[in-house]
Order: C-alpha cells, then structure tokens, then sequence
C-alpha cells in the first residue's frame, strides 16, 4: 500500500532534475512566443482573426503537452545523492565546500 | 519548473502574456488598413403630426417622421480586425435661438447592426431588403429565409447599403414637445467600427494616416408645419425590418 502510495506521489508531482527544468523553462518561452507570433501573420495574411485565435491556442495546448508532463527527457542528468554517513568510507574522496570553507 | 503544478503554473502565466502581447498588435494592426468611406444620404420625405407618447398618454405631442435615401460604400471599415458595424442616421437641430452656447438636440431615425461575413449569426443583426420580390417580403420571412438573408444588397459584400425611401425607425419628438418648423436641421450618417479585440472607433471626418474622413452622408433640411390632425403618427409606419428584439437588447 505505502509503495503504491509512493507511486502515486511521484507520477503527481512529476519531478524533473536540475537541466529539466532549465530545458523546460527555454521551451515554455520559445514555443509560446513563436506559436504567438505565427498566430498573428496566419492571421493578418489570410485576413481572418479566427486563425489567430486556433493558432494561438494550438500553440498554448501542445507547449502543455511538451513541458508539464515529466518526459524522459527532462531526467537525463540525475543529481547524484552523497553515500549515508553511517556506512563508514562515506566520506572518502568527497570533498565538501560550504561558502568557500572546507566541511570535510 | 521543478514538478507538475508549478510548469502548469508558468506555462499559464507566460500564456497569458502571449494572448496579451498578441491582442495588442492586432489593436494597432487596424491602422495599417485603409480607410475610405463614402456616403450619399439624402431626404426622401419628412412630416410632422400630432400623437401620444404611448397609447394611455393623455400628452399630446408633435412627431416627426423623416423617410430617407442612403447609398454606401464603407467596405472599407471592414477590416480583419473589424466584428461589426453599428450605422446610425440622426436629425439634428439646433435646441435654442443662441447655438454657441447650447449644444444642438440630436435624435436616432434608424439604425443597424452590420455583421462583417466572420461574425456567428445573431438575429438583431440587420437584413438589407430586396428590392426584387416586394409582393412576398409583405409575408412574414420564414426562419429559413432569415438566416440566408444578408446585411447588403446581393452580389455586395458587408458596409455596403443601398436604401430607397426608407422609412424611420423611430419618430422623432423634442423635449418641448414642438418640433414643426424648426430650421437648420441635419441628417447625419455616424457608424461605430466594434473591433473582435482594441478600441471602438467612432465616425471621423477628418484624414488620419491612412483613414480617411467620412465623405458625404449629410444633408441640410428644415422641419415642415404642423399637418393638421388629419394625420395621426400612429397611421405613419415605422420599419424594423427582420431583427428582433427591438427595444430589448440581447
């Protein structure tokens, strides 16, 4: 039940790492400035607002679809987590910098 | 950007910026489009009678009722960014002996809701009569023949309007009730340009850039004596033509 719970969790809040989000970030902006663009030439050129409008959400819907779900490709620079302390060579060859002084 | 809530979130937000920065530009794309519209309005035939407010008034008061000729070409206030056109004829008179410092009365004869081709059908909008089939337009247009019907005369496309003795809408009565007589009088033709997205551009007589003024679509004329009582406003009909709704708006 608490695994199935956890699953649940994780597809939830679908969590991306670190470049993910500096991927998903870019892709918000460039998608939804240049849907925005071409919604307006399609409509000025072809002289119907109504293609402005579907492009526009068009180009809203699949930025959805491109950067909220957590696609594979925004997981494919996992932070690696530092090995528990308790398990004894812990900190053997790891070298931790906190404000420029040295922890261990 | 770290989970799902907070990309929903930010795509949203930019979304919403987008739609605005987008609904801008097509405000201020109308100025590019050329402006040039044409009117001849001209007065058929006016009179004025004596009648009531409404039907239990025990007020008597003086109406006028102008009939009117209208050829238009104001193609050219459609643009892709135009959703309809509200036209308007209005008399205007001066309301005292000293008009620099009383502002002239202006009353509403007729008026129309112009769709532009793109507009969802709406039944207030205007139905250009024909002049062809005069015999049948006397039935009552069958719900079949309303939604074909077009706001512009066939083979036209939508601003233009070609009207013939075209009778009021509305009878027109000053506050003082006395309305025969008076001079100076103007029949004006006024639009409003109601745009999908941006500002509501009313009539202008001036050139802008490339809009140019109102040309033509005014004409002087002077209220008739009283006809007597032999004429009561309630006999002179007035036209909505096939809209409906009237005097109770949607």
């Amino acid at each position: 039940m608490d695994q199935l719970l956890e699953q649940a969790r994780t597809i939830w809040e679908g969590e991306i790492d670190f470049e993910g989000q500096k991927l998903a970030e870019l892709l918000t902006y460039a998608i939804l400035s240049i849907s925005g663009v071409i919604a307006f030439l399609a409509g000025y050129l072809t002289q119907n607002i109504y293609n402005t409008l579907y492009i526009g959400l068009g180009g809203t819907a699949l930025t959805f679809l491109i950067v909220v779900p957590p696609w594979p490709f925004f997981n494919q620079h996992p932070q690696p987590w530092l090995p528990s302390k308790s398990s004894g060579q812990a900190w053997q060859g790891i070298s931790i910098e906190v404000d420029g002084k040295q922890v261990s | 950007m770290h989970n799902t809530l907070t990309r929903i979130q930010n795509v949203f937000g930019f979304f919403t910026s987008v739609a605005f920065a987008v609904a801008c530009a097509v405000a201020v794309s109308v100025f590019l489009h050329p402006q040039a519209p044409q009117a001849s309005l001209e007065l058929r035939n006016i009179q004025v009678v004596k009648g009531r407010p409404h039907y239990y008034s025990t007020k008597r008061e003086e109406y006028a009722h102008v009939k009117f000729d209208l050829d238009a070409d104001l193609t050219s206030l459609f643009s892709w960014n135009t959703k309809q056109i509200f036209l308007y004829v209005t008399a205007s008179y001066p309301s005292s002996k000293n008009p620099t410092t009383t502002p002239p009365s202006e009353s509403v004869i007729w008026d129309a809701i112009i769709p532009s081709d793109y507009s969802p059908f709406h039944p207030n909008t205007y139905i250009h009569p024909t002049t062809k089939n005069t015999k049948k337009a006397n039935k009552k247009p069958s719900k079949r023949d309303r939604a074909a019907s077009k706001p512009y005369p066939a083979g036209g496309s939508p601003g233009i309007v070609k009207l013939e003795s075209q009778k009021p809408k509305y009878q027109i009565t000053d506050v003082s009730g006395k309305i025969a007589e008076r001079e100076n009088a103007t029949l004006t033709l006024h639009w409003n340009v109601q745009p999908w997205v941006g500002a509501l551009w009313w009539t202008n007589t001036k050139t802008y850039g490339l809009w140019q003024g109102r040309e033509g679509g005014a004409a002087k004329f002077d209220f008739p004596p009283l006809k007597g009582t032999e004429v009561k406003k309630e006999d002179l009909k007035t036209e909505t033509g096939g809209e409906r709704n009237r005097g109770s708006p949607a």
